[in-house]
């Protein structure tokens, strides 16, 4: 059958597609859902670095499955053009899909810069399951030793942390004075380069690879911009994800650093939704419109389109920037306005210890950003009261402590928080 | 779907739930054997008391409606029990990615001992009789389970 009717269209059915799918689900039990998916199986992308590290078996996640009655998965199959005037998809395969509403759900492809060999043998992106089978053989036929990560960001750390759990070689180069450097602040990204130094990782700051070099089968060396010269086997390139978007270029939606949605997640064109890795939202604190690749909003993307997908109006707060990492045996947390900008009238609280650090930053009395480093016991509790914008006036001062907890939030909030899921303190 | 229910006004910060929730999660399940010999693999409390001053109250996971834990999980560990509508994890299934630490808004997640896995998580004693041991082990009634 090369013609399928869809009421509710989801292309790309990972985190965003499948809590979109949910939602829809929820709100309207009965009407017929089509997904497309050009890749197999439900599975975790975060995952391939810790297979790929040997912490974890395998990379598919085992939540959010669904009852196949109510939904058709066509996968292996690739939307290559979306007509928004008479609502068609149009699959490689031939197949087309007359929609009625849609959820584009594409998330992000890597990054690849333009750097002489990079098609070089040895010279990985490492963003899903494809990536982790081809590394895997790689690692087998070539045994290498010595591993480049080019990108100090989570996902070049990630897998830095990987390569480093095995025993490889690592070096990591990061074009920034310093690692991490969206989701730390100076003193934070110090305190994570001394840990991945002393695990044994050499790391380089304020340079950028231009080169790959390679006797054309094997990957030899790779020149830095200063003119160095530094020997390696293998090299992953994490420069970043942009949003897959190449596909949409002619379908008329409004695409700027994404695919532009309102708060309710729709496009520029009724009916068809956008969430995930593939949209640009607005920021929950500055209210400047970004893309904000992580899995915690692609689920809360998700969820908004898909309710309103199916006629339930709820609106998305805004993007919040978070995360948390573990690398080199150091944990971190960091979440919202971790840089604030200079004489912008924020107040900003800090403890140093010599493996721990914390810094809390506060706007008008309440939590914008935080970063917790060493310990991230709680940090859960930090970033509720930055959500739910709770003046911190009157427990301030104990913010900072390690034991902090809800027994320091005043009396009216701890009942409030809690009520309604079984606590009355 | 019954829960434990948390009252500030009687708790006494005597601290027996957490001790009563480690024997009951510890190899052996013995009081002594667990505090005396089994300091290595002794499990964390999956009930903390919270205390400043002169309140305190045991908190534990809530099991909340729409759990971020769940919506967060990188592997699908932390899932919601169809039939006693828990947020439980499965510990084999958990890496220690520590979405759940972040994630968790009472901030009763923590890493294990070991720091391999979510250690703390409440797991509403299933199969360890019809009142969760803290709560039938509290002196004073702080925590009930209604
Ligand atoms: C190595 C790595 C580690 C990460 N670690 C973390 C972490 O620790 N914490 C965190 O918060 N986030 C992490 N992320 C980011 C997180 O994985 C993403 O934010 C999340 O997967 C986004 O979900 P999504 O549904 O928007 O997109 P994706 O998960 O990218 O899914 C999009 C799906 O759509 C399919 N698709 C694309 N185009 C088409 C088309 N035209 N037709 C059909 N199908 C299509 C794709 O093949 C894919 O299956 C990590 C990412 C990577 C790569």
């Amino acid at each position: 059958m090369n013609e399928l009717h869809a009421p509710y269209l989801i292309i790309g059915f990972s985190v965003a597609g499948r809590w979109g799918a949910r939602a829809i689900r929820e709100n309207d039990p009965g009407t017929p859902i089509v997904a497309v998916s050009d890749e197999r199986g439900w599975y975790s992308r975060p995952l391939i670095t810790y297979v790929l590290g040997g912490k974890s078996r395998g990379v598919d996640h085992t939540g959010l499955l669904f009852d196949a009655t109510s939904l058709a998965v066509l996968e292996g199959e690739r939307v290559e053009r979306l007509d928004t005037i008479n609502r068609v998809a149009f699959l490689r395969s031939g197949k087309r899909i007359f929609f009625e509403k849609a959820l584009l759900a594409p998330g992000g492809v890597p990054i690849v810069p333009p750097l002489e060999g990079i098609t070089e043998r040895g010279v990985f992106t490492f963003t899903g399951k494809g990536d982790l089978e081809k590394m895997r053989q790689f690692l087998e036929e070539v045994h290498p030793k010595r591993v480049l990560i080019l990108g100090g960001g989570f996902i070049g750390l990630k897998t830095c942390e990987a390569f480093m759990h095995r025993g490889f070689e690592v070096t990591v180069v990061e074009l920034s004075s310093r690692l991490l450097p969206l989701m730390l602040d100076e003193d934070g990204s110090r305190y994570l380069e001394k840990a991945l130094v002393q695990a044994g990782v050499k790391v380089v700051l304020g340079e950028t690879v231009v080169a790959f070099e390679g006797s054309g089968q094997k990957l030899t060396q790779a020149l830095l911009r200063g003119g160095k010269h530094l020997p390696v086997d293998c090299a992953v390139v994490a420069v970043g994800v942009r949003p897959n978007v190449e596909w949409l270029q002619d379908s008329g939606i409004e695409i700027r650093k994404g695919i532009v949605v309102d708060e309710f997640q729709e496009t520029s064109k009724k009916g068809i939704f956008a969430a995930g890795d593939v949209a640009e939202t607005r920021n929950f604190l500055t209210g400047e419109r970004n893309v904000v690749a992580i899995w915690p909003e692609a689920v809360r993307q998700g969820k908004v389109a898909g309710a309103n997908m199916a006629g339930t109006r709820i609106s998305y707060p805004g993007s919040l920037p978070l995360n948390v990492l573990d690398l080199g045996g150091v944990a971190l947390v960091s979440a919202g306005l971790v840089n604030p900008p200079q004489g912008g009238g924020f107040e900003v609280l800090v403890r140093k210890e010599k493996d721990e650090y914390m810094k809390v930053v506060l706007e008008n009395e309440c939590i914008v950003g935080i970063i917790m480093l060493g310990r991230i016991e709680k940090s859960g509790i930090y970033i509720r009261l930055l959500r739910e914008r709770i003046p911190v006036t009157g427990f301030k001062e104990r913010l900072l402590d390690p034991k902090f907890g809800l027994v320091n939030l005043p009396r009216e909030f701890r009942k409030s928080w809690v009520e309604g899921v079984g606590v009355e303190v | 779907m019954k829960k434990i229910r948390i009252h500030e006004e009687y708790c006494i910060g005597c601290h027996l739930c957490e001790i009563t929730c480690v024997v009951k999660h510890s190899p052996s399940g013995k009081i002594i054997k667990t505090f005396r010999e089994e300091k290595e693999n002794r499990p964390l409390p999956r009930v903390r008391v919270e205390e400043e001053g002169y309140v305190s109250f045991a908190l534990q996971c809530r099991h909340c409606d729409d759990a971020p834990c769940v919506e967060n999980c990188l592997t699908g560990a932390m899932y919601r029990d169809e039939k006693t509508g828990m947020v439980l994890c499965d510990e084999d299934r958990c890496m220690g990615c520590w979405m759940c630490v972040m994630s968790c808004p009472f901030g009763v997640a923590e890493r294990s001992k070991d720091r391999t896995r979510v250690g703390s998580k409440c797991d509403g004693c299933v199969g360890k009789g019809e009142v969760p041991p803290c709560v039938e082990n509290c002196p004073n009634e702080a925590l009930t389970y209604e």
